[in-house]
C-alpha cells in the first residue's frame, strides 16, 4: 500500500542540526568578541595618537624613556617598557598589558558563562537531548568560543591596523596584525581557563572563581618575573609572561606562542575529556549539594541582598584590598620616577592634580582603582536585575514587601559596601605605603579612598533609574557607561579634548586625589544626582511591569 | 444560584464577603489582548478552578491580581483592598504558588523557607513542619541541586505554610508526581475546611473537578463560562453511545447531534436541547444498547477548545 502523502517525513530542521551548540555559542561570544575588539582596538588608537599630540618633541620622548625605561616598580604593575621614544613602543607598553587583564577577565567570564552559565540554566539539557553527546558539545562550544576570539582578534586588527595606516603613527600591516594577535593571547588562554573551570566546579560562579584564582596567581608571576629581582625567567611560567616575550611593535617573536597554544590544547583536550567523564549538571570537584541551616541575614530584602552579594563582595574587596596594598607600597620608587616626567605632570595637570612625585603617582593608581569600583557597582546594579528577570523577585513582591523597599535595600547595600571599598582602599594603599617608607599622611589617603566612592555611587543611581524605565537595558547601559567614561579618561588625559566630551567622563568629575585634594562638592553633586536618578527610577519602577529576561 | 445568561453575571457568587473582585480588568501587550474586559467575584471560602488553554490569560489575571503587572483597563481588589494602589496590604493576606519555581540557587530549602516566611510575616511553624514530612522533603539540600519536583514543593509549602485567607494557585502541581499530587488536595480540602479562600489555575481537569466549587474558563483572553459543575454541565452536551446490532445509522443532520464518532457497531455523539430527534432516529436503526452521560469536565473544556478553534482560530499567546 503506498505511504499516506498526508502523513510525510519529518523535514531537516535548518542547517547541520549537529552543530547547534557551536552555532548557538559562536553567536553569543561573537558578539561580546566583536564589542570588545572595538574596545581594544580604540585602546590602541588612542594611545597611539595620544602620543603623538603629548610629546612631539625629542626631548619630551627621552623624558619619558627616562622615567619609565628602567624603573622596575612601574614595570612590576604595567610590564616592561621597550623603545618609549617610539609611537610603537608607547602603544604596546602603554595597552599590552592593560589588555591583555581585561582580555583574560572577558576570556574568563565568557568560558564560564558559555558553559556553565548555560549548563545551569538547564539549556544545555535541551540541546543534549538531540545530536550531540557530553563531550561533542563541550568540543562545540570551545569551537564556539574559538569564533568568539576569531571576532575579537578580527576587528581589534582591523582597527590596529586601519590606526597604522596613519602617516605619523607608520605600523607595517603585518606588525599591526601580530599586535592584535599577541592582545588577544590572553584572551585565548583564559577561554580555555574558565571552559575547564566550567567542568571542575558546580556553578558558574564558583567556576569563574576557580579560574579567578589562576588568573591572580598569573598575574602575581608575572608581577615578580618583571620586579627587577632577577628572577626573570618566570615570565616562562605565566600567559602573561608570554604575551610581554612575543614583545609586539617591538622586537616581535613567535616563539612564546608555542607554549600559549600547548596550554590552550591542553586545556581544551581536559575539558573536552572531563564532560564525557561526568552527569550532566554535576562537576569533577565534589559540590556540597547540602548545608546546616545559617539563618542569619535571611529576614528580608536587605539581609537577602547581602547574603546573595557576600561571596562577590568578598573577592573584589580582596582583589582592591591587595591593589591598593601593592601601589601604595611601590609608590615611593614609582612617583620618584614621574618626578622627573613634565608630560606626566602635564596629563596630571589634565586631570586636575597639582602633586608630584609618590602623591602623582597615587593619582593615577586611584584612578584605576576607582575603575574597579565602578565595576563593583555595575555588578550590584546588574545583580538587582537579574534577580527580576529569573524571576525571584517575584517570590518577594507576592509578599507584603513593597518595590519601593526592595529596590531601596539593594541601593543602600550597594552603596554601603561601595563606602567600605573605598574606604578599605584607602587604609590599605597607606598600609603600602606606610610598608614602603613612602611617608605619605593617613587622612589624605583615606580621604582618597573615599573620593573614589561618588563616580561609584553615581553609577548605581543611573543603574537603578534603568531598572525603573528600561529593565533590559540596565547590563549594557551601566556598563556602558563605564566603558564610555574610561574611553574618554584614556583618550582626554592626553589630549586637549572638549571640555564638554571630558564631563561626560565619570572619572573627570573626581579630582586625582591624593595628587590634589579631593573635590567633595563635585563628589556630593555626583552623589545628589545618583541619589535623585535612584528615586526617579524607584519611582518608575512601582509603575510597571515586573519583566523577565 | 439561579439560572443566568451570562459568563460574568455567572461569575458572581452568591452573597457573602468578597476575597476576589475584578471589573474591568484588561491587560494588554503591544498588539495583544491578553486579557478582556474581566468581571469575576469570589466568594470568602470559595475554591474556585481557573481554566483554560496556553495563552488564554490564567497567568495574566493572577499576576494582576498580584500587582505583578499593571492593568491597561478596569480595577481588581482581594478583600476590599485595591491590588495596584495598595499592594503590601493585600498581599499580608495572600499567599501565591507559581508553576515554576525560580529559586535561589545557593540557600537550602529549610533557608528559603524561612526567608519566604519571614517576609510573609506570618507562618504556623508546625504546619509547615508537618508539611515537609508530608511532600517528603529533605529541606537540608540546596536549591540548586533539587529536582524541578522538589523546587515546586518548596514554593507550595512556602504558600500553604502561611495559612493566608487567600491561596493564588498557578498551576501549582506542575512537576509533582501522583503521591504528591494527592497531598495537595489533601491540603487544599484542609483549607476549605479551615475557610480559606482558594484560586486555583490548573491544566490538570481531575484535580479542578474534584476541589473546585466553581470553574471558570478562560477563551482569548475573556471569560466564557463561569459556574458551577451542575450549571455548566446544564449549558453543555449530554454525551450518548449507542451500539447497534447491525449496520450505525448515519446521524449526520439529526437536530441537536454533533461531535459524530463511529467504530464498528458503535457511535458516540454529543446532543444539545431535546434528545428526542436522536431517539427517533435511533429507533428505527435497531438500537442494542444506549448508554448516556453528563460531561466531565476534560470533555467541557474541550468542547470550548472545538468552538474557539471553530470561530476564533489560534489565540494569542499572551499568558
Amino acid at each position: 500500500m503506498p505511504a499516506d502523502p498526508a502523513v510525510s517525513a519529518p523535514a531537516p530542521a535548518g542547517r547541520l542540526p549537529s552543530t547547534v551548540v557551536a552555532r548557538l555559542t559562536a553567536k553569543k561570544a561573537a558578539r561580546s568578541g566583536a564589542l570588545w575588539g572595538y574596545f581594544f582596538g580604540i585602546c590602541v588608537a588612542s594611545s597611539a595618537l595620544t602620543y603623538l599630540s603629548s610629546y612631539k618633541t625629542r626631548a619630551a620622548r627621552e623624558n619619558l624613556v627616562a622615567s619609565f625605561g628602567s624603573n622596575t616598580a612601574l614595570a612590576a604593575l604595567f610590564g616592561p617598557a621597550h623603545q618609549l621614544q617610539t609611537v610603537a613602543g608607547f602603544t604596546a607598553y602603554k595597552v599590552l598589558g592593560f589588555l591583555s587583564i581585561v582580555g583574560a577577565v572577558w576570556g574568563l567570564l565568557a568560558g564560564t558563562r558559555l558553559l556553565r552559565g548555560e549548563e545551569d540554566a538547564g539549556r544545555w539539557e535541551l540541546l543534549l537531548a538531540g545530536q550531540t553527546t557530553r563531550r561533542g558539545a563541550a568540543a562545540q562550544a570551545l569551537a564556539g568560543l574559538g569564533a568568539g576570539l576569531a571576532t575579537l582578534f578580527a576587528v581589534t586588527a582591523l582597527v590596529t591596523v586601519v590606526t597604522g595606516r596613519s602617516s605619523k603613527v607608520h605600523f607595517a600591516v603585518g606588525e599591526a596584525v601580530f599586535f592584535a594577535l599577541a592582545l588577544v593571547c590572553s584572551a585565548a588562554v583564559f577561554l580555555a581557563v574558565g571552559a575547564l573551570a566550567s567542568q571542575l566546579a558546580a556553578t558558574r560562579r564558583q567556576a569563574a572563581a576557580y579560574g579567578g584564582y589562576a588568573l591572580g596567581a598569573c598575574y602575581v608571576l608575572r608581577m615578580v618575573a618583571d620586579s627587577g629581582v632577577g628572577l626573570d625567567w618566570l615570565r616562562w611560567a605565566t600567559p602573561f609572561g608570554w604575551v610581554e616575550l612575543l614583545q609586539p611593535l617591538t622586537a616581535p617573536d613567535w616563539l612564546p606562542l608555542l607554549p600559549t597554544a600547548t596550554l590552550i590544547v591542553a586545556l581544551a583536550g581536559a575539558t573536552v575529556h572531563l564532560a564525557g567523564t561526568r552527569d550532566l549538571g554535576a562537576s569533577v570537584f565534589p559540590d556540597r549539594s547540602s548545608a546546616p541551616m545559617r539563618p542569619q541575614l535571611l529576614n528580608g530584602a536587605l539581609g537577602l541582598a547581602a547574603r546573595l552579594m557576600r561571596p562577590t563582595v568578598v573577592a573584589w574587596g580582596a582583589a582592591l584590598a591587595v591593589t591598593a596594598f601593592i601601589f601604595g607600597f611601590i609608590a615611593k620608587p614609582a612617583g620618584v620616577a614621574l618626578s622627573g616626567s613634565n608630560s606626566i605632570n602635564r596629563v596630571l595637570s589634565h586631570l586636575g592634580a597639582h602633586g608630584a612625585g609618590a602623591d602623582a603617582y597615587l593619582g593615577i593608581a586611584f584612578l584605576m582603582m576607582s575603575i574597579m569600583l565602578v565595576f563593583v557597582a555595575a555588578g550590584q546594579v546588574t545583580a538587582s536585575r537579574a534577580e527580576e528577570a529569573e524571576g525571584r523577585l517575584d517570590h518577594l513582591l507576592v509578599r507584603p514587601l513593597s518595590r519601593w523597599s526592595w529596590l531601596g535595600a539593594r541601593v543602600l547595600e550597594a552603596t554601603a559596601v561601595l563606602a567600605v571599598g573605598g574606604l578599605g582602599v584607602g587604609v590599605f594603599a597607606w598600609l603600602g605605603a606606610a610598608s614602603g617608607h613612602a611617608g605619605l599622611p593617613f587622612s589624605s589617603i583615606v580621604d582618597a579612598g573615599l573620593n573614589m566612592v561618588p563616580p561609584a555611587l553615581f553609577v548605581v543611581g543611573v543603574g537603578a533609574l534603568v531598572i525603573g524605565v528600561w529593565p533590559r537595558a540596565t547590563s549594557i547601559a551601566t556598563y556602558g557607561l563605564i566603558v564610555w567614561s574610561i574611553l574618554v579618561t584614556l583618550v582626554g588625559g592626553f589630549s586637549n579634548n572638549n571640555h564638554w566630551l571630558l564631563d561626560t567622563s565619570l572619572f573627570h568629575q573626581m579630582a586625582p586625589a591624593p595628587a590634589s585634594a579631593p573635590n567633595w562638592t563635585a563628589g556630593g553633586v555626583m552623589t545628589a544626582i545618583g541619589a535623585a536618578a535612584a528615586m526617579v527610577g524607584a519611582a518608575a519602577f512601582r509603575r510597571r511591569d515586573l519583566v523577565g529576561e | 444560584m439561579t439560572d443566568v445568561v451570562s459568563a460574568a453575571e455567572r461569575g458572581k457568587p452568591q452573597g457573602g464577603r468578597t476575597a476576589i473582585r475584578t471589573q474591568g480588568l484588561s491587560k494588554r501587550y503591544g498588539p495583544v489582548d491578553a486579557l478582556i474586559n474581566l468581571d469575576l467575584e469570589v466568594s470568602k471560602g470559595e475554591v474556585v478552578g481557573y481554566l483554560g488553554p496556553n495563552g488564554a490569560g490564567k497567568t495574566t489575571t493572577i499576576r494582576l491580581l498580584l500587582g505583578l503587572a499593571r492593568p491597561t483597563a478596569g480595577r481588581a481588589e482581594i478583600f476590599g483592598i485595591d491590588c495596584q494602589r495598595q499592594p503590601v496590604e493585600a498581599h499580608r493576606r495572600v499567599a501565591y504558588v507559581p508553576g515554576e519555581a525560580s529559586l535561589w540557587p545557593s540557600l537550602t530549602g529549610a533557608e528559603t523557607l524561612h526567608l519566604l516566611g519571614r517576609v510573609q510575616g506570618r507562618v504556623d511553624a508546625g504546619y509547615r513542619d508537618e508539611l515537609i514530612e508530608r511532600f517528603d522533603l529533605d529541606a537540608s539540600k540546596k536549591v540548586r541541586a533539587y529536582s524541578k519536583g522538589n523546587r515546586q514543593k518548596v514554593i507550595l509549602i512556602a504558600g500553604l505554610m502561611t495559612r493566608a485567607d487567600l491561596l493564588l494557585l498557578d498551576e501549582p502541581t506542575a512537576g509533582l508526581d501522583p503521591l504528591m499530587e494527592q497531598a495537595f488536595r489533601h491540603c487544599i480540602h484542609e483549607a476549605r475546611e479551615r475557610g480559606q479562600t482558594v484560586f486555583l489555575s490548573s491544566h490538570i481537569l481531575s484535580e479542578v473537578e474534584a476541589l473546585c466549587d466553581r470553574v471558570g474558563i478562560l477563551r482569548g483572553g475573556a471569560l466564557v463560562e463561569m459556574g458551577t459543575m451542575a450549571e455548566l454541565r446544564h449549558l453543555s452536551a449530554l454525551t450518548v453511545e449507542a451500539t447497534f446490532d447491525g449496520p450505525v445509522p448515519d446521524l449526520t443532520g439529526v437536530e441537536g447531534v454533533s461531535s459524530i464518532e463511529t467504530v464498528g457497531h458503535v457511535v458516540r455523539c454529543q446532543v444539545r436541547g431535546s434528545v428526542e430527534p436522536l431517539l427517533q432516529a435511533l429507533a428505527a436503526s435497531g438500537v442494542h444498547e444506549l448508554l448516556s452521560h453528563e460531561p466531565s469536565l476534560e470533555e467541557l473544556f474541550l468542547a470550548h477548545y472545538g468552538r474557539r478553534a471553530e470561530t476564533q482560530g489560534v489565540t494569542a499567546d499572551a499568558g
